[in-house]
């Protein structure tokens, strides 16, 4: 059997069609674009809940989205060990469903941010760092306005080492000005126990293809090809 | 002026016609209209709407869908259209929000984005891509123009970036003149297949066929929009705030998915948009350019609030709205795409043969107009033009004897507002959602979007300098597009097509009508000899102080489409390597007219503005092609505002490069120091090439008769070093200093 990966289509959802492209061009597995209402988790082997807006982010990011019925297929795939990934709005809504802990609050420059960063590999035992070396540097894109990571548990995450990925400077030091958007202890990334769901707010669909890096790098990919190893080893 | 008033059902409506159009219009009708009727006549002779100021102007744009093979759609549709080869096609469109946005910016920038995304939707096309150029008054100093700049940027990029289209590029001045006229420019770029653009032409062409509204409610936002921005903003306008639209960027996202699915169907026949002018535009377009008629039933619009009479129904320009023309037998399918996404719809009507537009309130009969009598063309009003008298004092006014150091002066332009870095900007829009932005913002003189599925790569770019502009129109507008189309060729790409954006004052002004008159002639002009199609435009007028009687400077904002083969010919900003030469293309002359450095130094507007000479253009843009064939350019920057001093600099930032500059061979004239330095002459770019082929580069100039010195080479110290200067002592300009006066101009003033 062909691995087969949803993307999740919600209302408002932008960064759908891009990771589509990747999984299906770049990665070269089979990927669809898959309404929110009409998700079904037993056809596919990993999801992608994807950028954008879901929902206008009205009332609060990611809130409405994590009440979908998407979310309860997703919950099955989880719980079975199947990966999934938020990316940006995704990891919202993982943290609004409760998949993730803690929260997105707005940043601190209160603006909307896009750019390069840097983030650190903290974490490689996840479905989706698993191609990926401890303390590894990646080049990413941001773009958002509520990516200032916060929880009252941090302690417990560090100590499940859930806490995947930090924003660094290009030497690897966590340092404020490294911080694009104010992020308790430069956390970008985290999972859940299990290591099977991962919510970041970098976009790794954008960083996958040496063309759209302003430094020709693809680390993008690593997250990508790291899941579809996790599934074969699954199977 | 004529402001006749009409009642109806106890309501008082006021006309913004003359007499002789309110005459023509009785005619037309045989009778005289009721309330709702006459404020749709109302609208549709808007200055926005009817174009009957500037209508006899812009015909002088050549026919671009007669004239170019590659032109599918130009002026007179929503967004003009070329064809690209492997049966993609592109729509691109300009327009205005000013008026809106002077007084309301935040929702005035962004519902300025739903429009235009509207318009480019309606094409058929997905829309991939956003400009947008931006005018305001000087930052320092001034409070009201920092809200201004600060809330039309949030409303761009809370907007743009729901939609998830990227905002690609934009420009932005700051000048005095648009101190209570700022100017908020929206363009749009789509991308589909040829097809898809067929499949949604905005007529109604078959009778039998349903007429659908989908998307917002209609509400009481907006009513005379077009209107109010036909009018000089006054003291008063604040209370036209109601006449602002509410956007809502969701809505629109749902919006441009369903329409896509729904065009995918094969059952629409027929699209527009709803924007100015609202449901009587939209409809009266469609049967007036499928010389049909419809019977509409204002019952089944879904409205926001009720008790809406029918004036308000036809005349509200809430945002979010489509229409649809759908064969019968597709109807449902149409409808189920729009169930699926969750939007609002209603089947509003039908068309019929009877070339009457009939609407129908309950069992009342509202509306009864020929379709034409609104879409065929108004009638034309004569404006007077004048070149103003002031112009000479100003054009023959000297440069001051240098007093600064010439180094104290490349620091103060590189911090001007004008000129400094706009990444405060750009970073507040996403502009890389869609992964096709291969050049990004701050990387390139224009956007590069990658075109999936082709080997093919688009450069957009805008922009205009209204200080030139403001000397002499003519030239001003024809060297605005020497920077438009050579921010595409710096980047690779070779000009396709260009959309402009008329910004100027109140046209019942002779002054100001020459100003644009003036600047649609050079526009015409440089693209007939250039050969650029014209493939659309917006008009905006109005746009100047009530108090003071002064109009903005004149904004002929021009975009450009280009397209680029191969993304081994696509070629950026940045210098690469220590040791290349810097080259100069293009002769300096003395043309410090409207410069920044007089602006600057001086505060002095006056002076010789630059030429345009369209040979050398037509030379200089071929050699850089021959350049490009051969891959002999590492980097390239057109030179633009500041003078190439500050261009050489901007090229350094990224790699951390210095420069040793020798200027001893520019001297081979009678310039000064400061018109050689600081001159804004257009048409001129600084290249990078490996030293190896310079004499292959110079034996390419010289055949093509394209002035080139060489002016330098790129050392891996942060300084630029300047030798060579007339009875000067040399420069020396500290990288890091530079660096920090052009990214902190802006977060200093905003960040406080």
């Amino acid at each position: 059997m062909p691995i087969k990966i949803a993307v999740v289509q919600f209302p408002g959802s932008n960064c759908d069609l891009d990771a589509v492209h990747v999984l299906n061009e770049v990665i070269g597995v089979e990927c669809s674009l898959v309404w929110h209402n009409n998700f079904k988790e037993a056809e596919f082997d990993g999801v992608i809940l994807p950028g954008g807006f879901s929902f206008g982010d009205y009332l609060r990011a990611g809130i409405i989205a994590a009440h979908s019925p998407a979310i309860e297929q997703a919950r099955i795939m989880l719980k079975d060990g199947r990966p999934l990934i938020g990316i940006c709005n995704g990891f919202q809504i993982l943290t609004e469903a409760q998949f993730l802990p803690g929260a997105l609050l707005q940043n601190e420059s209160l603006k909307f941010i896009c750019k390069w960063v840097n983030i650190k590999v903290e974490n490689n035992k996840t479905a989706f760092t698993n191609r990926m070396k401890l303390n590894d540097i990646l080049d990413i894109p941001i773009a958002h306005g509520e990516g200032r990571y916060f929880t009252d548990n941090l302690k417990e995450l560090e100590e499940n080492d859930q806490i995947v990925f930090r924003y660094t400077n290009q030497k690897g030091e966590i340092t404020k000005e490294a911080n694009p958007n104010g992020s308790m202890n430069n956390i970008a990334g985290v999972c859940n126990l299990e290591q099977n769901c991962l919510g970041l707010m970098p976009h790794p669909e954008r960083a996958s293809e040496e063309i759209l890096s302003p430094n020709g790098t693809f680390y993008g990919k690593l997250f990508f090809q790291s899941m579809i190893d996790f599934i074969q080893k699954r199977l | 002026m004529n402001i006749p008033t009409v009642k109806d059902n106890e309501t008082e409506v006021k006309v913004d016609l003359t007499k002789e159009e309110i005459e023509g219009i009785k005619d037309l009708m045989n009778r005289e209209p009721n309330a709702t009727e006459w404020g749709m006549f109302d609208i549709m002779y808007s200055e926005h709407c009817s174009y009957k100021s500037s209508r006899p102007i812009l015909k002088s744009f050549e026919n671009a869908v007669e004239n170019y093979e590659y032109v599918l759609a130009g002026p007179g549709e929503d967004a003009g259209v070329i064809d690209i080869g492997d049966g993609y096609c592109v729509a691109f469109r300009i327009e205005s929000h000013n008026h809106p946005s002077a007084i309301e910016p935040y929702h005035g920038a962004a519902t300025g984005i739903g429009g235009i995304i509207r318009d480019i939707l309606c094409m058929g096309v997905r829309p991939i891509a956003l400009l947008d150029p931006l005018r305001f008054g000087p930052l320092r100093g001034n409070p009201n123009s920092q809200w201004l700049f600060k809330y039309v940027i949030k409303g761009i990029a809370d907007y743009g970036n729901c939609t998830g289209i990227p905002t690609i590029g934009g420009e932005v001045e700051f000048d005095k003149s648009f101190e209570n006229n700022c100017l908020v420019n929206v363009a749009c770029i789509g991308l589909g297949k040829i097809e898809d653009f067929e499949h949604a032409p905005s007529e109604a062409f078959y009778p039998g066929d349903y007429v659908v509204l989908m998307g917002g409610s209609t509400g009481r936002d907006g009513i005379h929009g077009v209107t109010f921005a036909s009018r000089t903003l006054t003291e008063q306008s604040e209370e036209d705030r109601p006449a602002v639209q509410i956007g809502d960027p969701f809505n629109k996202k749902l919006i441009i998915e369903s329409t896509l699915e729904a065009v995918k169907t094969g059952y629409i026949r027929g699209l527009k948009d709803l924007g100015g002018g609202g449901l009587t535009c939209a409809v009266s377009e469609l049967t007036g350019n499928g010389d049909t008629g419809a019977t509409i039933y204002l019952d089944k619009i879904f409205t926001r609030e009720p008790g809406m009479t029918s004036f308000e129904i036809m005349l509200s320009e809430s945002q979010e709205r489509m229409a649809f023309i759908v064969k019968p037998e597709g109807l449902e399918k149409v409808l189920d795409v729009f169930r699926k996404f969750e939007t609002n719809f209603a089947v509003i009507g039908r068309i019929d043969d009877s070339k009457i537009l009939k609407v129908f309130q309950g069992d009342k009969l509202v509306v009864n107009i020929p379709a034409k009598a609104l879409s065929s063309e108004v009638p034309v009003i004569p404006r007077a033009e004048k070149r103003p008298k002031y112009l000479d004092k100003l054009l023959v006014q000297k440069t001051p004897e240098l007093k600064e150091n010439l180094d104290e002066i490349i620091y103060k332009l590189i911090a001007s507002e004008n000129i400094c870095n706009k990444e405060w900007i750009y970073r507040q829009y996403d502009h890389e959602v869609g992964i096709r932005s291969v050049v990004k913002c701050g990387e390139g003189d224009s956007g590069v979007l990658r075109l999936i599925g082709t080997n093919k790569f688009l450069a957009a770019s805008v922009g205009t300098n209204s200080k030139h502009c403001y000397l002499d129109p003519y030239e001003g507008a024809k060297g605005g597009l020497v920077e438009a189309c050579g921010n595409v060729i710096a980047n690779g790409a070779k000009p396709m097509a260009m959309v402009n954006d008329c910004n100027f004052g109140n046209p019942e002004q002779p002054e100001s009508y020459w100003f644009f008159s003036q600047a649609v002639k050079g526009m015409a002009d440089f693209c007939k000899e250039l050969r650029i199609p014209v493939v659309g435009g917006k008009v905006s007028f109005y746009n100047e102080n009530e108090a003071t009687h002064t109009a903005i400077k004149p904004a002929p904002v021009i975009m450009i489409i280009g397209l680029i083969v191969g993304q081994e010919n696509i070629v950026t900003l940045p210098f690469k390597c220590s040791g290349n030469d810097i080259l100069l293309v293009g002769e300096t002359k003395a043309e410090l007219g409207g410069s920044e450095y007089h602006s600057v130094i001086y505060d002095m507007e006056g002076g010789n503005p630059p030429k345009v000479n369209e040979t050398q253009v037509k030379t200089t843009w071929n050699f850089l092609f021959k350049l490009y064939d051969k891959h002999l350019v590492k980097a390239n920057h057109d030179v633009n505002k500041g003078g190439f001093v500050i261009t050489v600099t901007e090229m350094c930032f990224k790699n951390n490069l210095g420069a040793n500059l020798d200027l001893t061979n520019c001297f081979d004239n009678s310039l000064r120091n400061d018109e050689l330095l600081f001159s804004e002459s257009v048409g001129r770019f600084i290249i990078e090439s490996e030293p190896k082929d310079y004499e292959k580069i110079l034996k390419i100039a010289k055949k093509n008769n394209v002035h080139v010195i060489k002016i330098g080479i790129l050392i891996s110290s942060l300084e630029i070093n300047i030798t060579g200067i007339k009875n000067s002592k040399d420069i020396k300009l500290d990288l890091n200093k530079m660096k920090n006066l052009y990214d902190f101009t802006i977060p200093n003033i905003m960040e406080i």
